[in-house]
């Protein structure tokens, strides 16, 4: 174990999996700090110049939910 | 109420634990509470009826620990009166106690639960976080069974004589949820006396439980359940098919409750002096379907008869649409409209970013350094206020967020607190209020997102928090206001079907207060329902149809158009105009929506001799015999019904759902005429659902055989010297039996016209077997996913008068929430196209699923896209598959989301 | 009580057919009192876990 911290993009579609991430806090589930998370209307939004960026700004991963 | 952030100390600290209902009782919750957590209005609650300081006078633990106060004890009940134009009656139903039938062991054994328990258990907020367990050991149970009509369709033990209509499909429905949560190995299995499924694709859901799911179906009513002594086993002893006494253990038995009307309804019933059926059920008519016996009061959902969510959400619009139509004159009477003050025009100016970071009580704070949180976020670009609000969303401090705004004249605004999903609209309305446009905002979200998934680790929280705001910012210096364009909305409507769902829409459009056009391709109103003689209620359909006729022709709000049909259709929602070709005369309408009531028709059978013989005829056909008061119907001294003809075979599986209690409805019309006439319905399942349960019991007694067949093999129906023979296996006496029959009457499938021309007219689906497809199948049945369409009747689905009408009702209210609004305000959050760029390619076209892409018809751009902001719902699948980079998301553009992409 | 038709509804019970009653009304241009016994609105279809037949969550 180091204390290397991946650093995840997480691209949540505002009428699913965004609700979804706010019912995992509601419900107090707990998960690792690592995700930064861009709101966006609909997962076909998500153009893959967007996941692209993402790595090149040093993402470790890109996690596309919708 | 007001105080309340829902923070759920108050439950955390409340020392009493009770029964919790909303689990059905299977786990415990707090006397301080919120329902679930997704509930409406967030706000806990104090279960006065539990609580031990209402029970003994101290406690009061939950008000200390209220961090705003919201707690009040002293509350005392209020008695307000309330003036009111009309009453709407949903009140529900109440799930039948199965603890009074001693036989299924239902209070004694753990494993036997009922249906709404078990729903509890497969859900993931449930008991056991949706993992499939019994509730005796917190085993997986490896087999399943479900008992059906417990408490429905049997009036010896709980006097409930009707179906309860919905049980057949959520009991096939939690046995497939059951095998998915616990895998394939899961033995489940139903025994029921008839399989209900005669709903909009239920028929499929049944057969792909059967076929690909393997549940298991056994055609029992199940006596009782055995329980061993030691074990938590349970026995089921049955009478198979053939006969046969079997008995199979299972590890957990559902039991399949049915709807009843509460003794609280009942009383109230009384007191509003509305009349009840045999069922305690609230007492309609089939062209009335959501009238009561009393003038103005409406009902709506499963206290007008056992039902499921679309049909209650059906019923709830049909019930709008009276209500409205008494109170018309007062429309707008009572509702407010905000003032709202001028925008201020901020294009250009330099952006000044104001960012509010919310503690949310202990909420945030508790984990996150917010007071870090906001002195780091002074520190990035275009920042020029910063602070901290211990509730950001309470009323005082939208008032001194409003006047920090105006203060510092900032023109960008930031905040970090909870979900935008629920408290973006509250903070835009901040916005408004002092002239900025709402677009100029972005919400972060440290709570559900960060503090309240990370308590454990603050630092790495607080960190999180920094790099959303700083996210957030980056975006909100880029944001521009959106203007959300106002359309006029033509109040004038277009019905498409001169039947019984066209006419009772377009009436009750016109009871509304619009102008309508009805169109009808035949010579005259009336539709399907000019063949038809009476409804399972006995009441005269020509008689009731004569009289919506009459109404709509001296109707001044409504012109018919008979011969007519449509040639073709162009606009959109509130702005149509369509052409109608009567005998190749043109005529344009406009009109701001459109009903399809374009209703289905009778199959002609190809088999049992149907066409070769004069004595088969058709269900219609038969009716058209009752109305002429045929002299030959006395001299009958057999007739046979044959049930499913065309219908829930391989080339149409779905069940016409009318059929069932038609023909024992003209049976029993039969025995009338001549009592001594022998009868038998042959059938696969009968599906009188709800309270037309009562004449197949009815026609039982009457004397009337019901004989099964299974598809398989299907009755034979011969000509032998002029005698009409029927055989077929009957499975009980296990013998083929052989009728002679003078009348052969079958029960044809109602088939879709497949009107593919008009579903293009209007970008509407059709479904395999032809009938529309609506909006939503639960929540949106009577209005199409295209704004401005909306849908009733046969159109949509086969069902009898009582529910085209219900139907049609709730087209026409769903139109009114249009059609009274005037304008329509369409989203800031649209795609556009920069038609520089465009290159023609048709991607965005052939994309998108609402048509809001198009091709430029003239100018400079022909044959370049466009976007119409009506239409787009601003998903921006088009944007992310424009390969020139010729499609922009408004607010969520490019350059936003990169710069957000960028700060990671 | 006053003479002329009230623009406004009572509405009893919050469950799906109360608050598309509801719903229909206020957007049609009526007052809305929306009744229900309990602390939350969504009725008998909020227990649910899936509907019917699309499996489609109830919540």
């Amino acid at each position: 174990m180091t204390d290397w911290e991946p650093k995840i993009t997480t691209f949540l579609c505002n009428w699913c999996s965004y609700g979804a991430a706010d019912l995992a806090g509601v419900s107090r589930l707990q998960y690792p700090p690592d995700f930064r998370v861009i709101r966006v209307p609909c997962s076909g939004r998500v153009s893959p110049k967007f996941i692209l960026a993402a790595f090149r700004h040093g993402s470790d991963g890109v996690w596309v939910s919708g | 109420m007001d105080k309340c952030i829902a923070c759920g100390l108050c439950a955390e600290k409340c020392p009493k634990k009770v029964d919790d209902l909303y689990n059905e009782n299977l786990i415990k919750r707090k006397a301080a509470y919120v329902e679930y957590a997704q509930a409406v209005p967030l706000k806990y609650a104090i279960d006065k009826d539990n609580c031990i300081y209402f029970k003994k006078g101290k406690c009061r633990a939950c008000e200390k620990f209220c961090p705003t106060d919201a707690i009040n004890l002293e509350e005392k009940e209020e008695e307000l009166s309330i003036h009111a134009g009309a009453i709407i009656l949903a009140p529900g139903f109440t799930a039948f106690d199965p603890s009074e039938y001693l036989t299924y062991k239902y209070a004694k054994h753990p494993n036997v639960v009922t249906s709404f328990e078990f729903e509890r258990i497969l859900s993931a907020t449930g008991p056991f976080q949706g993992h499939l367990v019994r509730p005796s050991d917190h085993k997986e149970p490896k087999k399943i069974a479900w008992l059906q009509c417990i408490g429905s369709r049997d009036i010896n033990q709980c006097d409930t004589g009707y179906c309860s209509s919905v049980c057949c499909m959520y009991a096939i429905k939690e046995a497939v949820v059951a095998k998915e949560h616990a895998g394939s190995d899961l033995d489940c299995a139903i025994f029921f006396m008839d399989m209900r499924t005669h709903g909009k694709d239920f028929d499929r859901y049944y057969d792909d439980a059967k076929e690909k799911n393997g549940v298991r179906f056994i055609r029992s009513r199940v006596p009782t359940i055995e329980s061993v002594e030691g074990s938590d086993e349970l026995i089921i002893p049955y009478v198979n098919e053939n006969g046969d006494i079997s008995e199979e253990s299972f590890d957990m038995v559902v039991l399949s409750v049915g709807l009843k009307t509460s003794p609280e309804l009942i009383a109230l019933a009384e007191k509003l002096g509305i009349d009840l059926t045999e069922g305690k059920l609230c007492q309609t008519a089939s062209f009335h379907p959501v009238s009561t016996s009393k003038e103005g009061i409406y009902v709506c959902g499963a206290f007008a008869g056992p039902k499921d969510i679309p049909q209650s959400v059906i019923e709830a619009s049909s019930a709008a649409a009276k209500a409205g139509a008494c109170l018309s004159v007062s429309r707008n009477t009572m509702t407010r409209e905000k003032k709202v003050p001028e925008e201020k025009n901020v294009t250009g100016d330099r952006p000044r970013i104001g960012v509010f970071v919310c503690q949310c009580g202990i909420n945030i704070g508790g984990v996150v350094d917010v007071p870090g949180v906001r002195d780091y976020a002074e520190s990035l670009p275009f920042v020029e206020y910063v602070t901290d609000n211990l509730f950001s969303c309470s009323t005082d401090t939208q008032d001194i967020m409003a006047q920090v705004i105006k203060e510092n004249n900032l023109n960008r605004i930031v905040v970090a607190a909870c979900t935008p999903k629920t408290h973006e609209p509250l903070f835009q309305e901040t916005l408004i209020s002092v002239g900025l446009n709402k677009y100029l905002f972005e919400m972060t979200n440290i709570r559900n997102q960060d503090s309240w998934v990370h308590k454990d680790e603050p630092d790495m929280a607080t960190q999180k928090a920094k790099d959303l705001v700083r996210m957030a910012v980056a975006k909100v210096a880029l944001v521009e206001p959106l203007v959300e364009p106002e359309l006029d909305v033509d109040e004038r409507a277009l019905v498409i079907g001169g039947g019984i769902s066209g006419m009772a829409s377009a009436k009750s459009l016109s009871d509304q207060g619009y102008n309508v056009d009805i169109v009808e391709r035949s010579a005259q109103l009336g539709g399907m329902a000019l063949n038809l003689f009476r409804t399972w209620k006995g009441e005269d359909i020509q008689k009731n149809l004569s009289e919506l006729i009459e109404s709509i022709e001296t109707d001044s709000n409504i012109k018919i158009h008979l011969d007519t049909e449509l040639s073709s259709v162009e606009g959109f929602v509130g702005n149509f105009k369509t052409t109608l070709n009567s005998n190749g005369k043109q005529e344009v309408v406009e009109h701001g929506i459109a009903v399809i009531a374009t209703g289905a028709n009778e199959s002609r059978p190809d088999e049992y001799l149907y066409g070769e013989d004069s004595r088969v005829v058709t269900h219609l056909e038969l009716d058209q015999m009752f109305m002429n008061n045929d002299p030959s119907l006395k001299d009958i001294k057999t007739a046979v019904f044959i049930q499913c003809v065309g219908s829930r075979e391989p080339d149409r599986p779905y069940c016409s759902k009318v059929c069932c209690t038609h023909s024992i409805e003209s049976a029993l019309y039969l025995k009338e005429l001549n009592p001594n006439m022998n009868i038998y319905v042959l059938y696969r399942d009968i599906r009188t659902y709800g309270e037309r349960e009562y004449i197949y019991r009815k026609a039982r007694l009457a004397g009337i055989m019901f004989i099964r067949f299974s598809v398989d093999e299907k009755p034979k129906v011969s000509k032998d010297n002029d005698v009409l023979k029927i055989e077929l296996w009957d499975p009980i006496l296990e013998e083929t039996v052989v009728i002679k029959a003078d009348l052969l009457a079958l029960a044809s499938a109602i088939v879709s016209y497949k009107d593919e021309k008009l579903a293009q007219f209007f970008k509407v689906p059709l479904n395999e077997d032809g009938f529309f497809v609506e909006k939503h199948a639960k929540l949106g049945p009577s209005e199409f996913a295209t704004d401005g369409v909306f849908l009733c009747g046969m159109a949509h689905y086969p069902k009898p008068i009582d529910e085209s009408i219900a139907q049609a009702l709730a087209a026409s209210s769903r139109a009114v929430t249009l059609l009274a609004k005037k304008t329509i305000h369409v989203g800031g959050t649209v795609a556009e196209v920069n038609p520089l760029f465009c290159s023609s390619c048709g991607v965005c076209v052939s994309i998108c699923p609402y048509s809001a892409p198009s091709f430029i018809e003239e100018g400079p751009f022909t044959g370049r896209a466009e976007v119409n902001p009506v239409l787009c719902k601003g998903c921006g699948l088009c944007v992310a598959s424009c390969r020139s980079g010729a499609l922009n998301l408004k607010g969520f553009g490019e350059g936003q989301l990169m710069a957000m992409i960028n700060q990671i | 009580m006053p003479d002329e038709v009230m623009g406004s509804v009572l509405v009893v019970g919050g469950g799906i057919a109360g608050m598309q009653s509801a719903l229909d009304l206020a957007d049609s241009g009526y007052y809305v009192y929306l009744l229900e016994k309990g602390p939350s609105i969504g009725g008998s279809m909020a227990k649910l876990d899936k509907t019917f037949p699309t499996n489609d969550c109830a919540m």
